[in-house]
């Protein structure tokens, strides 16, 4: 078993904001990783996709970096950034060369604690049409793009925050003021609803004095309201309920969704080592079975959503060949998940192999390894979580996935989406 | 603490070294070996490539070299395609099988004390691969079905569509990498295996290892797995590169309901061992590389026409394709287009500034570190110097000789590598919605073309 040594230490700010330092000075790069903790699932009715949108406004500017500036400093400087927006978080990342350490914490604490006064209308009218366009091109304009946003629907009930996408909708996404983002903003973006993970190469003291120097004099925000909607569901769904698209697409595809623990409980890990079982590697169960022996399938993917409110989801889809019929493709996942009932330890042996190496490949990059600590400090108040993730993993025994496989994978717990190609079987 | 001045942007520290990892290379029985070690995580890399690219084919087996790269998962003479899997996954290793115009490289990624087994396996799959009937079935089936749904895929349409309107018939890079229905189909297990045999061997490849490992532990197992191979190709094929026209025209593909175009506006760019690399890799970092370049703050951050737009020039073994890509809404079309070419014309005719130059410079070699944190990509750096026949320290100069590029350098290359009169401008779109408003713009013919 791979012993993990990820340097971890925490402080906090008189403001409330988390800070964590993860020191290494081996290359000469380092990452700012800062995580606030709202995401879609605090968007109330009317207002879906405006954490996104949010997001793309704080690359705008803030009181003293002007529109570009901020891309433009980094990447003179030999560095990388972006942001993503998540159901129950947001992050933004910066990797330079580490003689910028001082750079990125100014951006960075700059729109945390300015952004409000180089906001307007023009600003926001051209970012709405970047988002709008993003939605176009990632999910409007592609075969099956609209997968998501029918599974979500059918895992999670209409009062769940999952119920909705991420990006929303263009109606709500033409509705957003800027008074709403000046209200986001005092509300979301405040230092008390957030965490500032630094990982590579500096030294600590003196990066915490920075960290003082930039952040410490923005002020708290209020207490984070609750998520505007009801996250407590029932542990599974309680049937099978499907959705049938025939749609222009060019194969057929079967999308399963599969209720399960949210990341918060233990149960998760199970889980997670179940997915990996099924799905992470060519001697997994449905690669083995549907794509190499029976041939069902051209390709499976799986993935399981590490989800904080109130239950997550396990996702599975199976592609076609042109002549598979949906039924079939669909019979031949439900059957395999629920032969998982008899899984051999061998292959649970397997996965865990599989999916530690995954882990140790991640932390090889600055940048994963920054945004799992902010990760397990947020949402777990405890970064160092990361050292324990193999014992974690490997804690799951056989039993577990087959009782979790009873639990879980049977027919009343899916929500399956098929997408039939127009004018085909 | 003092307070700060937020008015003002923070000065660096100072700035610390940074050194390509050091790469230990000797030949072994014929086998180009290269070692680098670095020990931050017990991980390890290892890449294997060999010269059995698409560029050596005929266009009527296109896809050959790509399909018997994919079908090396279906088995050995030892194993199958299922115990050779479980054997890996046992050792918690990924294989990872890539083909390209130059070659296949398989790739093994596993812990470092894992990597006796796991060499071994790799050794086998690329030694003594059994390409099993049904296994090379599926892997066509596999494959035929891929280049259906990139059929529908309005991106890859356009790209592969571009492809074939910068490059003459005949030349490879008029092809989709991957083959075609036609080529693909006629694909049997005797294709695959006279290819592997003829082509798979350490002659023109040569084989990386990266990670927590030192080079004399590596030789040693490198003796035991390796040591018989031998073979693979003499000569590289010749062929040249011509464009399919040199009158610039749009072609449309008719992609009803679309909401958005996809555009490709392109032309024949250079090769990777072209003398103006350097200063066309600044040129085009600030014409549509970067986030800040040219192209994106006009059409992305001015006029919100697209989600991003990004210029590239493909650096292959023979001159790539030159190409800006993006993706616009529909009633944009017109104007993204009109944009795009002002850029490219006003590159041309007007050069860059020098603080461009100097912001594209400084953006190259400074990111080029934060791309070598893993075992991974510096093992993919190194397989580069074997894939295009570079020198032993083009990485280690490398950032040198970006620094140098001069403002002159990266003009001259625009006027001789931008041809904004030649491009070939390809949209896959709503025909109906969008061809009136492409004949307006008055840039060239306007032709809608069937898809393959």
């Amino acid at each position: 078993m791979t012993r993990l040594s990820v340097p971890v230490a925490r402080h906090r700010l008189h403001n409330g904001l988390r800070v964590v330092l993860s020191e290494d000075r081996s290359v000469p790069v380092v990452c700012t990783n800062l995580w606030y903790g709202v995401g879609s699932r605090n968007e109330p009715a009317g207002k879906t996709g405006f954490a996104h949108l949010f997001e793309h406004m704080m690359f705008q500017g803030s009181a003293h970096v002007p529109k570009n500036r901020h891309f433009e400093l980094v990447e003179r400087a030999g560095g990388t950034l972006n942001a993503t927006t998540w159901f129950d978080r947001t992050n933004y990342f910066q990797t330079l060369p580490s003689h910028h350490l001082e750079l990125a914490l100014w951006l960075e604490s700059d729109r945390m604690g300015w952004m409000l006064p180089a906001m307007d209308q023009e600003k926001l009218d051209n970012q709405r049409n970047v988002v709008k366009n993003e939605k176009r091109q990632r999910y409007d304009n592609q075969p099956y793009g609209d997968w998501d946003e029918r599974l979500q629907a059918l895992v999670f009930p209409a009062a769940h925050p999952y119920h909705h996408t991420v990006i929303g909708s263009m109606e709500d996404l033409d509705a957003a003021t800027l008074d709403d983002v000046a209200s986001f903003f005092r509300t979301y973006y405040v230092p008390n609803n957030a965490v500032l993970t630094l990982a590579g190469d500096f030294d600590s003291g003196r990066a915490l004095d920075l960290v003082e120097a930039y952040f410490g004099e923005i002020p708290p925000g209020a207490p984070i309201p609750p998520v505007p909607w009801e996250t407590e569901v029932e542990p599974v769904i309680g049937e099978t309920v499907r959705d049938r698209v025939i749609s222009d697409v060019p194969l057929p595809r079967v999308i399963m969704g599969l209720r399960i623990p949210p990341y918060s409980q233990a149960e998760f890990t199970v889980a997670e080592v179940t997915r990996a079982v099924l799905g992470s590697g060519r001697a997994s169960r449905l690669y083995r079975r549907l794509v190499r022996e029976e041939k069902v399938a051209k390709d499976v993917v799986s993935y399981a959503f590490p989800l904080m409110s109130g239950a997550s989801m396990l996702l599975v889809w199976i592609t076609g060949y042109a002549d598979s019929r949906v039924d079939d493709l669909e019979s031949a996942l439900g059957g395999e998940l629920e032969a998982l009932a008899d899984v051999e330890p061998d292959e649970v042996e397997r996965a865990v192999a599989l999916t530690e190496t995954d882990l140790v490949r991640a932390l090889e990059r600055v940048g994963d390894r920054a945004d799992l600590l902010s990760m397990f400090d947020l949402y777990f108040d405890d970064p160092g979580r990361l050292n324990r993730e193999v014992e974690r993993l490997r804690s799951v025994r056989v039993d577990d996935v087959r009782r979790f496989a009873v639990s879980h994978l049977g027919g009343d717990n899916r929500a399956v989406v098929s997408y039939v190609p127009e004018g085909g079987s | 603490m003092t307070s700060l001045d937020r008015g003002r942007e923070p000065t660096p520290g100072p700035i610390r070294p940074f050194d390509f990892p050091k790469v230990d290379r000797r030949e072994i029985d014929g086998l180009d070996l290269r070692v680098a070690r670095i020990s931050q995580l017990p991980m390890v890399a290892v890449n294997v490539f060999v010269r059995a690219g698409e560029w050596a084919l005929e266009e009527n087996v296109a896809g050959l070299a790509v399909l018997t790269g994919d079908a090396l998962e279906g088995g050995t003479r030892r194993r199958s395609g299922t115990e050779l899997a479980e054997s890996l996954e046992r050792l918690g290793a990924r294989l990872h099988v890539s083909t390209g115009w130059e070659g296949t490289s398989v790739s093994l990624s596993c812990l470092a004390d894992r990597l006796t087994d796991g060499l071994a396996i790799l050794a086998e799959t690329v030694l003594s691969p059994a390409f099993p009937d049904d296994e090379v079935r599926r892997a066509r089936e596999q494959a035929l079905a891929g280049i259906r749904q990139a059929a529908m895929d309005p991106a890859s349409v356009a790209s592969h569509e571009a492809s074939r309107r910068i490059f003459a018939a005949g030349v490879p890079y008029a092809r989709p990498v991957e083959g075609t229905l036609e080529s693909v189909g006629s694909l049997h297990r005797r294709h695959l295996e006279g290819l592997a045999e003829a082509l798979y061997g350490p002659r023109a490849g040569g084989l990386v290892v990266v990670g927590d490992v030192t080079y004399d532990e590596i030789e040693a197992m490198v003796l035991d797995h390796f040591g018989s191979w031998s073979g693979g190709p003499s000569t590289r094929r010749e062929a040249v590169v011509e464009p399919r026209s040199r009158e610039r025209g749009i072609f449309v593909v008719d992609r009803p309901g679309s909401v958005q175009s996809e555009l490709r506006v392109g032309h024949v760019g250079i090769e990777k061992s072209h003398p103006d690399e350097l200063p066309a890799v600044v040129l085009n970092t600030l014409l549509g590389g970067a986030f800040t370049s040219r192209l994106n703050l006009n059409l992305r951050e001015r006029h919100g026409f697209t989600y991003g737009v990004r210029s590239r020039f493909s650096l292959r073994g023979e001159a790539g394709p030159f190409s800006v890509s993006t993706s616009v809404a529909t009633d944009a079309t017109g104007p993204a287009i009109r944009e795009i070419l002002t850029e490219l014309e006003g590159i041309v005719s007007g050069g860059p500034t020098a603080a461009e130059v100097e912001a594209a410079r400084d953006y190259i070699a400074g990111v080029f570190p934060l791309r070598l944190e893993t075992a991974g990509q510096v093992a993919g750096r190194i397989t580069e110097l074997l894939v295009y026949d570079l020198e032993d320290d083009y990485h280690d100069r490398y950032r040198d000789r970006v620094r140098g590029v001069s403002v002159a350098a990266v003009a001259e290359a625009a006027q001789r590598h931008i041809r904004p009169e030649e491009a070939q401008i390809v949209v896959v779109g709503d025909a109906e919605a969008v061809v009136a408003e492409l004949e307006a713009l008055s840039v060239g013919p306007v032709e809608i073309v069937g898809q393959d």
